[in-house]
């Protein structure tokens, strides 16, 4: 992809959410941003000030746009949450940041109304932590179909 | 290399030794409300600088002094790309500075909290 001077903002916004879905802060470079997004260095510092910047426009939209609109059907069975940048962001930048401390703990507090008990929250993100070593990448279970058979479970 | 601090209401930029001398300039003073943020970005040393005017640029070892490129003022004041630190500012003469310190993690954090209180 070319290096863009003018793009669409939040077309990049959403590529860096996903690529700062998938890595820690520390190990996404502004090279590693620049080429992903296809941008140009100087645009991306014009637009977004610092990597923190863009860090933060990429959680607000991951917050906004992949978040917020499922709090409702979060509990529901069978429903794969997308969630890895808000759980990323909680362990490791909201310690460090805390203006991302303010936005993961604005949406614990809404996930708590919309599941009408904090304990129920909870219980969910525990479950959702519990299953993620077998989950693929962006909540996908490995297995959903079987879900009661361990390897080496079988005969 | 340059010795980044915040001072009051200000962040300040002094450049150490004979790096006054390449960069033509031995401090900088920008208030704290023009500094949009601070990166660390090795890569950066790998883009196109522009035209010096004026400063030193000696090709992978040492780029010095103000840049101009695409419209964009730039001071630069780099020799070791892997210490090198962006800070962006806003109305400013200087669209952003591009410097070299001891310690890029802690000069960002450093930053970082005093823009954001």
């Amino acid at each position: 992809m070319g290096r863009r001077r003018s793009f669409d903002v939040d077309e990049v916004v959403e590529a860096a959410a996903e690529l700062f879905a998938g890595r820690s802060y520390d190990g996404v470079s502004i090279d590693d941003l620049v080429k992903r997004l296809g941008v140009h260095r100087n645009s991306l510092y014009g637009v977004f000030g610092s990597k923190r910047g863009v860090y933060l426009a990429a959680l607000r939209r991951h917050i906004d746009q992949e978040v917020r609109p499922h709090l409702a059907r979060a509990a529901e069975p069978g429903v794969a949450l997308t969630w890895d940048l808000l759980l990323l962001a909680a362990v490791d930048r909201a310690p460090d940041d805390a203006e991302v401390a303010e936005l993961v703990s604005a949406v614990f507090a809404e996930l708590d109304e919309a599941m009408g008990d904090p304990a129920a929250t909870e219980v969910l993100l525990g479950r959702w932590l519990r299953r993620r070593p077998e989950a693929g990448r962006h909540g996908v279970p490995a297995e959903q179909d079987a879900p009661e058979t361990a390897p080496g479970e079988g005969i | 290399m340059a010795v980044v601090s915040v001072q009051g209401e200000d962040l300040v930029v002094e450049m150490e030794g004979l790096d006054k001398l390449w960069a033509l300039k031995s401090r900088l003073t920008i208030p704290l409300a023009n500094v949009r943020g601070a990166t660390v970005d090795p890569g950066i040393l790998g883009e196109p600088k522009g035209i010096r005017a004026p400063g030193t640029h000696v090709p992978k070892v040492i780029t010095a002094g103000t840049f101009h490129h695409e419209g964009e003022k730039v001071f630069w004041a780099v020799r070791d790309a892997q210490k090198a630190v962006v800070v962006e500012l806003a109305d400013e003469t200087y669209t952003r500075l591009v410097v070299e310190v001891d310690d890029p993690r802690a000069v960002v954090a450093m930053v970082e909290k005093a823009t954001n209180r």
